[in-house]
Parts: C-alpha cells; structure tokens; sequence
C-alpha cells in the first residue's frame, strides 16, 4: 500500500518537475537556435556559458526547420538568438521581419562580406563564417572507373557521370539554392536553367540534407558530391578519400549568419551572446570542433584545412537580389518545373 | 464518491484556481511565483479589482451561485450544471477572443477597445477542471450516468481532455487546408487536394515520378502484402512445422517494439548501400555493378517489412493455433488429402487475421516517417511530404494539412475496409471446450516453401541487427573501418568527474529529458487508459459511441499531422504549451492512449461484469469498486500498458520532431540530428544504448508481471454469465 | 406503508424500444421470501435489478422499507444480492471477500474481520478463511455468497437464481438451507427462478411474470389451484386447458359442458358460459367405460408406470388429456375405453 502511494507520489512531482520550466539562474538565462553542427553548437554554448555564467539553452536543427519554428513562433517567440546556417533564410527572416536590428561594436572587426551582409539587410542579421561552394569527388572509385577528374561545373554535366552526382534539393536545403542561384548568377538564367536540366541526368538522389553529398561521396554512395567546401574538408580530414573542387567557372559562397529574433524574452543576454560570437576567440571555436568555414573576425585564426578564398574564383554574389522572397519563389519555382519534374 | 461531496470538492478546487493560483501561465518558469500575489503570478482575484481582466468577472457570479445550495447540503443539478457549462464556455471564449496582440475578432474591437493577455495557467487549469466537476455532479443529480457523479465526472472530464488534446488540433490543422492568406478558400482546398503533386500518373508513361498519393499507396500494399505473408511463414512453422526455434522467433517479435526510428535503415545503407559490406562482396566475388537500389522504394519497404513482419507472425500465430485441429481431422476424416485440407479448411479459417495483419502493414507503412525520410532518396511518400511542406525551404502550411487530410482519409479507408471486412466474417473456433485433437502438420511442400522464405529472413533480419550492434563499436561503419574505438559512446555518453558528476556528453540531455518524458507519460497513458476503457466497457452513458471513437481517433491520425497541429493549436494563447515538457507528455498520453484503451477493454472482457455489481451491492460505490476489485484484476493490462507506452514514447518521432524545444530535446530527435549530419556510427551508438534501456524496461516488466501470475497460485477461471 | 419491504408503484424499465418491465406495481411484504418465477425474457431479473439499483428504472417509485430508493445507486441502497455466479473476488480470499461489504462500508479491519468469521461459522464455513474461492467447491462458494450478503444485515436479500450452478443433488439441500436461514432470521428475501418447482418449496409468496408484466402474484397453493390464465396454469405444473360451457357455478360445484357430455366438477363461483377451462392430471380420475357414475368418455392412447404414479394420455372428445393416478389406483391399459371424472376444474381468463 505504502509503495504504491510513494510510487504515485514520485510520478506526481516527476510530472510536476517535468512541467516547470527549471529555476532561472542568477545570470539569466538564454535560448539559441543553432543551425551548424551538433559538434560546433556544444562548445559554442559551453564557451558562452563558461565566459558570462547565463545559462544557454540550446536546440539544433537546419536551417530550414528554425526557419519554420521561428515563422510558427512569431507571435509569440521563444527562441532569442539564431547562430549559424546558411544567409539566406536569415535575409528572409530579416525581410519578414522576423529578426530585429542590433549594431555590434564588434562590426569593425570583420571582414568586408560579413559587414556588407549586415548593411544590406538594415543590420538585422550578421555574418558570422563563410563558406565556397564547390564540390568533392572520390578518388578511389574516380580512378576505379578511369574517370579524368572533373574540373569545372561543365565537366559534372558529361555523360561518364550519369548517376553519380549527388546534390540537395534546393526545396529543403540553403545550399542547393546557392548554387542554384550562383549558376544563375554566373552563366545567367536560361544557360543555367539549361546546365542544370542536362546535369538533372546525372543526379542520382536529391538529399534533404545540404551536407549530405559529401558524406555520400566519401563514403562512395555517390562519386560526386556538390557542398559547400568546408563540409568535404570535414570528411577528407577525416580519412576519407575525397578531393575537393572549386569549379574553374567560379563560385559562390555562403554567409552563415547569425539574428536576434524579434521579441526575444532574454533580450540583454541576446545581445551579449551576439557580441561574444563575433569576437576572434569565440570564432576560433569551429576549426576545434571540425567545421572549416572562414572565419568573419579579421583577428580569428584561418584553420589550414580550411578552402581559402584567395585559391577559390568567388563571384560577386548578390546576397540581396538572390536572398529576397520573391526572386527565390520564382527560382524554385522553375527549378521544380522545368528540371526536377523532368523525366531522368 | 456521493453527488454532494464531489460537487463540493469540485467548487473547492475552482475556489482554488480562483483565489490562489496564477491565472496566468507563468512565462518566466517559476521564478515568477515569487511575485505572488502580485505580477506574473497573480491570482485572478488579485487581477479583477484592478480592473485589468473586467471582462472575467463573469466568473464570480457562476462559481458563486452554486455556493449557497452546497453548503446546506442540497445538489441543485440544473444550477450546477449550468453554471459549470458557463464558466467553461466563457474561459474558452474569453481566451480565444483575447489574445497576446490584443482583440482577435474585429467585430469585438469596438466593445473592447485596447486589451491584451497572456495564456491560462494553473489557476485557469483549476477553475475549468472544478467546473466540469460542477457539470459532471449537476448532470448526475439529474439523474445522468445512473446517478454516480464519479462517473459523470470520469466521462466529462475525459471527453474535455480528448476534445481538447485530439479534436481541436485536428481540427486547427485541417481547416488550415481550407484557409489562403488569411481568409475562407475553397477553391484553394479543391485545388491543394486535386494536385499533380499527389495524384500525378506520370509514372506510367515515362520514367517521372508519380503522385505522392500512389507512391503511399504502393509501398503500403506492398508492405501489407509482404508482412503478412512473411508472417504467415514464420505463423505455420512455428505453429505446425515442428521446428525448435520458438525462442528465435519470440526474440525477433519483441525486436520492433524497442527499435527506435531510422537505425534500421542506417542498417540497410551499411548492407546494402552503394558501399556497403554486402554490395561489396557481390562486386569482388560476381562482379555484379554496385548500385544505389536501396534508396527508393526497395530500401524503404525492406525496412518497413522488417519491422512489420513479426507483428504479422504474432497476429497470425494466434490464429492458426486457434483453428481447432477437430476442423481439420474433420475434414480428413472425409477423406481429404493434407493440402486440400489446408486450403479447404485452413486457409478460408485464417482469412479474417490475414486481412488484419495486411491492413496493420498498409496502416503503419502510412505512418511511417523515419524510414521514408532515410531511405527515400527521390521516391517521396506523403508523411515525409507533409514534413517538407512544413519544415522546407517552401514554408507552405496550407499544403501540408490538404496532404494531412488525404494521408488521414487514407488510414480511415483502411479502417473502414477492416470493419467492412471483419466485421461481417467471424469464424470463431475458440469454444473454450477444451479441444482434443492432433494439429494437422503442414504438407510438406507447404513447409519447404515456408522454410525458404522464413530462415533466409532469419539471417537477413541478424544481419541487420548485427551491424547495429557492431555499428557503435567501430571507427566508420560506413566506410567499413572495422577498427574498434569507443569513441562514438565518448561523444555522447562522457562523464567527466570534476567536483561531481557532469554528464559532458552531448547525448546526456535528450536522454534524460526522453526518460524522464516517458517516465512521466507512461502511468498516465496506462491510467486514463485502463479508466477509459472501464467506462467505455463498463458503464452505459449517452455519448458512449462518440467517446469511444474519439479515443480511437488519435490512433488513426499519423505522428507527422499531430506534431504539426499541436504545434498549430498550442502556440499561441488560450492554452499555450510549446517549449515545455508538458506538450511532449500530452502528446504521447493521447498518441498512445488507444493501445491502453483497446488493451484495458480486451482485459474487462474477461473479467464478469457481476463482480462489479458484487461491489455495488455491498456497498462499493464506482471508486471502491475500481480500486478494491477492478484494478487489481487488471494488472496485467496496467503492466502491459505501461510497458508500450513508455516504450513508444522513447521511439517516437514523427509527432514530436515538431515539439521538442531548447530545453526539452528528445533522444530520437537528436538521432535524426546525427542520421541529418551523416554521422551514422553516432547514432547507431545512441540507438544501441536506447535498445538496451528499452530492452531491461520490457524484459523488468514481462518478469514482474510473470512472478505476479505464479504468486496468485490457481488463478480461477472467471465464472460465466448466464443470460436470465 | 412500512409493512412493504419492496414496493413498486409502476415501474417501468426500457431498453431502447423495449420494455423489459412494463408499467409493474407490487408490495412485498417484509420478512417473507418471495419469488419471482417466469421463463427467460420475462423481466423478472431486470425486476431483481431494479430492486438492487443495478438498473435504474425509466419510469415509477421504487420504495424499500418506505425509503424512495428510485434515483439511488446500488451502493447507497442497504440490499445484499447473491449472484448466479456468485461473483466472489477471485484475488481475495474468502475471509477477505466476505468482509468486503464491512470494509467498504467504512467498519475497521480487524473488526469487519471477526465478524465475516463469525458469519462463516453460522453458515459452517470454519477454517476456509484463507482459501482463494478459486479452491472451493460449488457449494461452499454459494454458501460464501450468501455468508457475503449476509454479513451486510441488509434490509433485504436478494438472489439471482442461486442454484443455477449447482448439480441436482445439492440444489435440494442448497434451497432448504436458505429457507431455513430465512426464517430463523426473519430476512425479506426476493428470489428469482425459472423452476416452478424450486419456487413452490422455497416461497411465502411467488410472483409470476410474463412479457415485462405481472400475470399473477399469490402464495404456491394459490397459484397452484387457482391459476388466473393458462400460461399460469401450464407454468405452474401440468395442467389440461380444454374448452367448455359452464352451465352453472354457483360456488362449490358447478355443472360444465365438456365434449358433449356434461360433468359435475368442484369449482368456484363464475357465470355461465364458454370458456377455457384447466384441469390438472392428477385431479382426473379414470374409471372403466362401464361405469355407472358416468364421465367423459375416451381411450388410452400410452400409458406409464413411473413407480409412485402411473400416466396416461386419453383421447377424448375435448381433446388429449395428461392424466396422472397413484399407482394404487386400477391400472388401464393401452387402447382401453375409459370415463374421465375431473374432481376440479379451473375457469381461466380470456
């Protein structure tokens, strides 16, 4: 009889202690959306946490998901600071006014692309990391198919590669819209529109992921991967046998941005997480965790591994034009019409 | 419990909310009690003098009324009921009508000028659970729900909860199918439901791919057909083969139950995938081209089969072990030779369980999301669309609830062909007379043919099971770098000692949090269940038909479509419970809630409804009766309750995936996480201590509830009710 | 008022459409055991329900020792029922469902508990207390039951046919025991039954139902004699229903047109007329053709000798007669002329 009642009573206050939000801290506290990877995310939370004692509560998902969450939150937001992922969503976040302006005085530490991003979108979003375009192929079976390495965007559209590319759906993922729009932007729309139908052959998955790819190709499911570079760094870093590719036509880049949401509950702690992120000792952080995006403090170390800009031929990319809803509706829309619903 | 103490007891509790409690939810956690009586946490007493909340005096006057008659003694219950009604309709009302922003209906606006709230708290919690008590007593003392206002409160409280955890969400998110920028669109309905996208027959003429809608279709039949007939193999082998391998098969039964979502999948692409061990050999040893096959509709139905099968093998097992062997000797008897006996006799006998088993394949392939999601690759079915319409870089809402609605009309077309089906074919072989015969042994073509389907399935299903349980240990799986390391459990199971344990590991959170959820969820699944089910078998009320069928609503819905509209319903003021723990345990207490009901009532069948009535005779009333009588009988199906629910609310993710916030991560979404990043010896890592915990969950209970059964020594047969 | 230990005032229970009591009106006096006594289907265990409060009566007042009990659950009500399963607690052992009622009732443990074994004594149940019912015979789980319901001391005891489940030879016991237990503690007991038999041993009173009604309520000899309609007649006991004219009834004898002769019978007072008429078989006497006090004429068709009686069926000019004789009486033989004397007759209601 005793047990029972005990038992009955643990299970209330564990509902209880379950249904109560944890006692705040002395500090204050905050929440973060984080849209890079787990292995960067933690230490960036334990850093911030170590360095000001605010409590961090933190969710990763893609970009695209805290996208959705901050859309689905907006009248009544949850989340205070959105780090990491791809620009885009963040402009469009900054568009749809979802985001709030915030002038770090930190801004004079960056670099010139991480301050133009913040001008252009009236300083609602920051870039915190950039990352090339390109893509990664597997050696091994490059050679076991007596395959010449690919080069260039051209060169993944040859015949020789038919089913063995393997690139995100522009749908569900920031990175696959990149290069959607930096192929607009480098062979103008109707070429690109044709270069991407005939490259359509050859792809055999469109991943959900941005990432994906390269994890495919090092692991072989795919020859040929299309990421963001530092992502195939990780796996060549890890021992996979993969070579990365910054296509001879030139390419373009990712901003990975960093916003405080609109109606942040934890406004003060947001803007201070903001100010810590942007210095060269928090930006240092990611080379540790394995993520080799370029770093947007001017002061912040370049890990060696890391794709530099100055080998890379990087386009003018115009973050404004590409990031803004309505050019990004139309281009999607076509996409979906005219190469993803064709016959392969 | 009498009319008048519990009418009591609930104006009691409505005082409590009234006088006591924060009317609001408090946003700050609980910290904010320390303003009490003032602030965030004020009491809805301390709000209305002020002025701030004029429009929630209506209360006062409600809650007051019944005060007079409750103290002398008397049970007014047209008073009660209405005023219970009015309190709950006007917090509603109040509440939607009110919001954050300010008035959320324009016509209100001019009335009530600038006024704005935040959302329901415990103290609202109080006043509207006292007032259904009030409602509950009021219809009793009227003569309702045989005058046992414990059960009238049981039925009304229950319905309120199900009206409001199943039917509003479901409700929000398919008038959201209906709703364009803001405004009523039919058209626009007409034209989401008709989409290219969903019913396209491309497929047919060219090598596009087709309409959503057919792809679900087709991998659902397709798994139904398969499972089944898997299941039917292991069915006859086991019951008629005279095979010693029962302790195989039960294991493998048990092995979906505590697999959670997308390792078996992960399993498959290390098998099967381009690069995987099994392509591999085939290429070194035939030559033959390695291939992406597995991504698509064959790695996805792989997948599903293998989960589904052995729930087919236990359904069926149960079915041709109840097909009495004096049927069959019968038959031979007559002169039949074994196989004609088998497909004379057996087979039409097994048809209502084969049906049944096909149609739990075709039901769970339509809600299944982590598999699809994994799998897929290019061939999409509609609960991962509805995942992407939601959460893709085309945030489309209206889109994913028309898709919602015809995943839904899917799953009840199933369910209506299974009561079309079943329900006017019954062949009951089971008389409880003991039946004497020999079971026929399977002919021997039939059982070669059973054999070579069931033990290749064996392996195969080893295999898959082997590779998650190396996959953990090694450096990269994937890649075949079979070097031993513990490196994937240090990531996410560290334990550093620096002045006292700090779980370092970035698996620790969600784990806890999954535990913790699930250990939460799980007696209260168990407990409305079984409550449920009583009421449902036990008692006849008006609305009985319509409670049942909301109760089994919530099973019919799949996890994706719920996720979505919690997230939908529960965001925003009235009842405002994103980002906490609690929407993840509701969730699961309705999710699985069916099972509980369904189990609770199997359960009640066997027991005499006189010992019942035994009770009430002497003097139990509805609560001593359940406690002293009822319960104690049932504890095998509280047992087995318990052990599913809080084995579903670990694996769950479709539902939640939507739900999990900063603070209240789960363990299947951070998988998803690491299966998203690639890192898939991460996850296999994780999965594997997730088996494991859920294994010693369901081994612990299945022990407790054997010694359970020994200690009761001759368990007797319960007596049966004549007809008088 | 207070002399009614059950009293319903047109009481009406329906099941949707249909009525399983039907607009019924009775009062039971206290301290007798009355039966309930119909076929299946004819309401009389809903009736035992109503009175327990395990249904709740559509329409009328249901008073218990004067107390309106109508809208009162069965917990609230002060009844005892033994079940026809006798629906003892399979997870509690004897002792423990016997002091159940006490318990519930709110008596403490220890005290609920020598009482239940004082009460097991009185019914011989010594020693049993710790066994599972499960490890009961039949009798001693019906002797349980009743030692259950009995513990309570309730206002009035109620039983659903109790015998049901038990062999032939202990039903005989089983019932005198209970009558015995009644009246040696004056209980109100309402008992229900489909065996005439079961009901004429045990009953003060038997109230016959039929179709959700009343058809006749009385003591056994009353029903007995004095059938009101044939379905009484045939239910209580074999009886001949045979159609004749009352020639005259005065009271006492009566003078009855019966296939064309005309008979002198006992019965009572009834106006002239055609009518049904029953007979019981072994109030018909049958004589030799030849003989002088003349009859109803007819021919043995089969005849039985059972031991203590002997059967016949009689062809005769009113129909097939059952006739039943001691088996002292002259035996007749199969296809032998007879003369019929019946030494009563009951006139029966359209």
């Amino acid at each position: 009889m005793v047990s029972r009642r005990t038992l009955a009573a643990a299970a209330v206050a564990g509902a209880l202690a379950a249904a109560l939000p944890g006692v705040a801290r002395a500090q204050g506290q905050l929440t973060v959306y984080c849209s890079v990877q787990e292995e960067w995310c933690r230490p960036m939370m334990a850093a911030f946490e170590r360095a000001t004692g605010v409590r961090v509560a933190m969710t990763r998902r893609s970009s695209g998901e805290t996208m959705t969450q901050i859309r689905a939150e907006a009248a009544n937001p949850r989340g205070d600071v959105w780090w990491g992922g791809t620009g885009d969503p963040h402009m469009q976040a900054a568009q749809e006014n979802l985001t709030v302006e915030y002038r770090s005085p930190r801004l004079s530490e960056l670099q010139p692309w991480a301050v133009r991003q913040a001008e252009q979108t009236g300083f609602r979003t920051v870039g915190i990391y950039a990352g090339a375009l390109g893509y990664s192929y597997n050696a091994t079976e490059l050679a076991r198919r007596r395959i010449t390495a690919p080069r260039c965007w051209a060169d993944l559209a040859r015949p020789e590669f038919r089913g063995e590319v393997q690139v995100a759906d522009p749908n569900t993922s920031g990175t696959a819209y990149t290069m959607l729009a930096t192929l607009v932007q480098i062979m103008g729309e109707e070429p690109a529109f044709t270069y991407l139908r005939a490259l359509h052959q050859n792809v055999n998955q469109y991943t959900r992921s941005g990432a994906a790819p390269a994890r495919a190709a090092a692991t072989g499911e795919t020859l040929v991967g299309i990421t963001f570079l530092h992502d195939a760094v990780t796996q060549k870093v890890g021992g996979a046998p993969v070579e990365l590719v910054a296509p001879c036509e030139g390419t373009g880049y990712e901003i990975g941005s960093m916003s405080i949401i609109r109606g942040a509950r934890n406004m003060e702690n947001a803007r201070r997480f903001f100010d810590w992120a942007l210095t060269a000792e928090a930006q240092a952080l990611g080379a540790e965790a394995r993520s080799y995006q370029l770093p947007s403090n001017r002061n912040a170390p370049i890990p060696p591994q890391a794709p530099r800009f100055e080998d890379v031929r990087l386009i003018d990319y115009d973050f404004a034009r590409w990031g803004s809803s309505q050019e990004r509706t139309r281009l999607l829309d076509r996409w979906q019409r005219e190469v993803r619903a064709a016959a392969r | 419990m009498g009319a008048l103490s519990l009418a009591r007891l609930a104006l009691a509790v409505a005082g409590l909310g009234l006088l006591l409690l924060p009317w609001h939810g408090l946003e700050g956690g609980v910290a904010d009690i320390a303003s009490w009586p003032g602030g965030a946490a004020a009491p809805l007493v301390a709000l209305l003098p002020g002025g701030e909340r004029w429009w929630l005096w209506p209360l006062v006057p409600l809650l007051v009324a019944p005060l007079p008659a409750l103290a002398a003694g008397r049970v007014p219950g047209r008073l009660l009921a209405a005023c219970g009604a009015g309190a709950i309709a006007w917090v509603f009302l109040q509440g939607h009508a009110i919001g954050l922003r300010g008035v959320a209906w324009p016509v209100l606006e001019p009335w009530l000028g600038e006024v704005r709230q935040t959302s329901l708290g415990w103290g609202a919690a109080a006043v509207l659970a006292g007032a259904a008590g009030l409602v509950a007593t009021g219809l009793a003392a009227r003569g309702r729900f045989g005058g046992d206002a414990f059960i009238a409160f049981l039925v009304v409280g229950s319905a309120g909860l199900l009206l409001l955890f199943v039917f509003v969400p479901l409700l929000t998110i398919l008038s959201a199918a209906v709703v364009e920028d803001g405004r009523l669109a039919p058209a626009a309905l007409a034209a989401r439901v008709t989409t290219p996208e969903a019913w396209s027959l491309a497929c047919l003429a060219d090598r596009q791919g087709c309409g959503v809608v057919w792809n679900t279709l087709a991998l659902a039949s397709l798994t139904g057909v398969l499972s089944t007939l898997l299941g039917l193999a292991f069915a006859l082998l086991a019951a008629r083969g005279n095979v010693r391998a029962m302790p195989a098969f039960r294991a493998m039964t048990i092995l979906p139950l505590i697999t959670p979502p997308f390792v078996v999948s992960l399993s498959l692409i290390v098998l099967f995938g381009r690069t995987g061990l099994v392509t591999g050999w085939m290429w070194e040893w035939f030559g033959i081209p390695r291939t992406r096959w597995i991504y698509g509709l064959p790695g996805v139905l792989l997948a599903q089969v293998l989960a589904q099968a052995p729930i087919a093998f236990v359904l069926l097992e149960g079915a041709v072990r109840a097909i009495g062997p004096s049927l069959e000797e019968a038959a031979s008897t007559m002169g039949a030779r074994r196989f004609t006996v088998f497909r004379t006799v057996t087979w039409p006998l097994l048809r209502p369980a084969l049906a049944a088993a096909f149609l739990l394949g075709f039901v769970e392939s339509l809600a299944d999301f982590g598999n699809p999601l994994v799998l897929g690759g290019d061939f999409d079915v509609l609960s991962t669309r509805i995942f992407f319409a939601i959460a893709g870089a085309r945030h489309d809402p209206g889109q994913a609830a028309a898709l919602a609605l015809l995943l839904l009309m899917l799953t009840f077309g199933a369910f209506a062909l299974q009561a079309l089906w079943i329900g006017k074919r019954r062949y009951t072989t089971v008389t409880g007379k003991g039946d004497s015969g020999v079971p026929a042994p399977l002919p021997r073509g039939l059982k070669f043919v059973c054999g070579a389907v069931a033990w290749p399935w064996m392996a195969f299903t080893a295999a898959v099971y082997g590779i998650i349980l190396v996959g953990g240990f090694v450096h990269d799986i994937g890649r075949g770098d079979m070097a031993f390391t513990w490196r994937h459990f240090l990531t996410g199971f560290e334990v550093e000692w620096l002045d006292g344990m700090a779980f370092r590991g970035s698996a620790w959170d969600s784990l806890f949090t999954t535990i913790q959820v699930a250990a939460v969820s799980a007696p209260l699944t168990a407990g409305l269940g079984i409550l449920l089910a009583w009421l449902l078998a036990r008692q006849s009320f008006p609305g009985r038909r319509s409670l049942e069928f909301m109760t089994m609503l919530s099973f019919a819905i799949p996890g994706t479509v719920v996720g979505v509209s919690y997230i939908l319903a529960f965001n925003v003021p009235p009842v405002e419970l994103t980002g906490t723990a609690l929407i993840l345990v509701i969730c699961f207490v309705f999710r699985n809630l069916p099972v509980g009901v369904r189990g609770g009532i199997a359960a009640l069948a066997q027991i005499d409804r006189s010992l019942d009535e035994a009770s009430a005779t002497m003097g139990g009333g509805a609560v001593q009766t359940l406690r002293r009588v009822i319960l104690p009988l049932l504890r095998p199906a509280i047992v087995a309750a318990l052990a599913f629910s809080f084995v579903h609310a670990m694996t769950a993710v479709s539902a939640v995936i939507f739900l999990v916030s900063a603070r209240h991560n789960l363990a299947t979404v951070y998988i998803v996480g690491r299966v998203e990043a690639g890192e898939m010896a991460l996850a296999i890592a994780y999965s594997t201590v997730l088996i494991l915990i859920m294994l010693a969950v369901v081994l612990g209970i299945e022990r407790l509830v054997g010694r359970a059964q020994i200690g009761r020594r001759a368990v007797p047969a319960t007596p049966m009710r004549a007809g008088a | 008022m207070s002399d009614a230990a059950v009293r319903f005032t047109g009481v009406t229970k329906a099941f949707g459409a249909v009525r399983a009591v039907d607009d019924v009106s009775f009062a039971l006096p206290a301290g007798a055991l009355v039966t309930l006594l119909g076929p299946s289907g004819c309401g009389k265990t809903t009736t035992l329900r109503l009175v327990a409060g395990l249904d709740l009566a559509t329409a009328g007042r249901i008073e218990i020792e004067g107390r309106d009990v109508s809208r009162l659950s069965a917990a609230e009500r002060r009844i005892a029922m033994v079940f026809q399963s006798y629906a003892l607690f399979p997870h509690m052992n004897v002792l423990e469902n016997v002091s159940y009622g006490l318990v519930v009732g709110g008596a403490r443990r220890a005290a609920a508990e020598s009482e239940a074994r004082a009460m097991l004594a009185q019914l011989g149940l010594e020693g049993l207390g710790g066994r599972l019912p499960a490890e009961l015979s039949g009798g001693q789980q019906q002797r349980v039951a009743v030692a259950r319901a009995l513990v309570l001391r309730p206002k009035v005891l109620l039983f659903d046919e109790p015998l049901s489940n038990l062999d032939a030879r202990l039903r005989r016991r089983v019932r005198e025991d209970i009558r015995d237990l009644q009246k040696r503690l004056g209980l109100s007991v309402v008992y229900v039954t489909h065996d005439q038999q079961e009901a004429l041993a045990v009953s003060d009173l038997v109230v016959v139902m039929r179709d959700g009604r009343i058809a006749q309520m009385g003591t056994p000899q009353q029903l007995y004699d004095e059938p009101a309609d044939a379905f009484v007649a045939d239910f209580m006991g074999e009886a001949n229903v045979v159609a004749g004219q009352v020639l005259d009834a005065p009271g006492g004898t009566a003078r009855v047109a019966l296939g064309g002769v005309t008979v002198e019978t006992a019965m009572r007072a009834h106006r002239p007329g055609a009518l049904s008429l029953a007979i019981r078989p072994e109030s018909i006497g049958l004589l030799p053709a030849d003989d002088a006090a003349g009859g109803l004429p007819g021919r043995v068709r089969r005849a039985a000798f059972l031991g203590q009686t002997r059967e016949y069926e009689v062809e005769t000019a009113a129909g097939l007669l059952f006739v039943v004789t001691q088996a002292a009486a002259p035996a007749h033989e199969e296809g032998a002329e007879v003369l019929c004397r019946p030494a009563r007759m009951v006139p029966l209601e359209a």
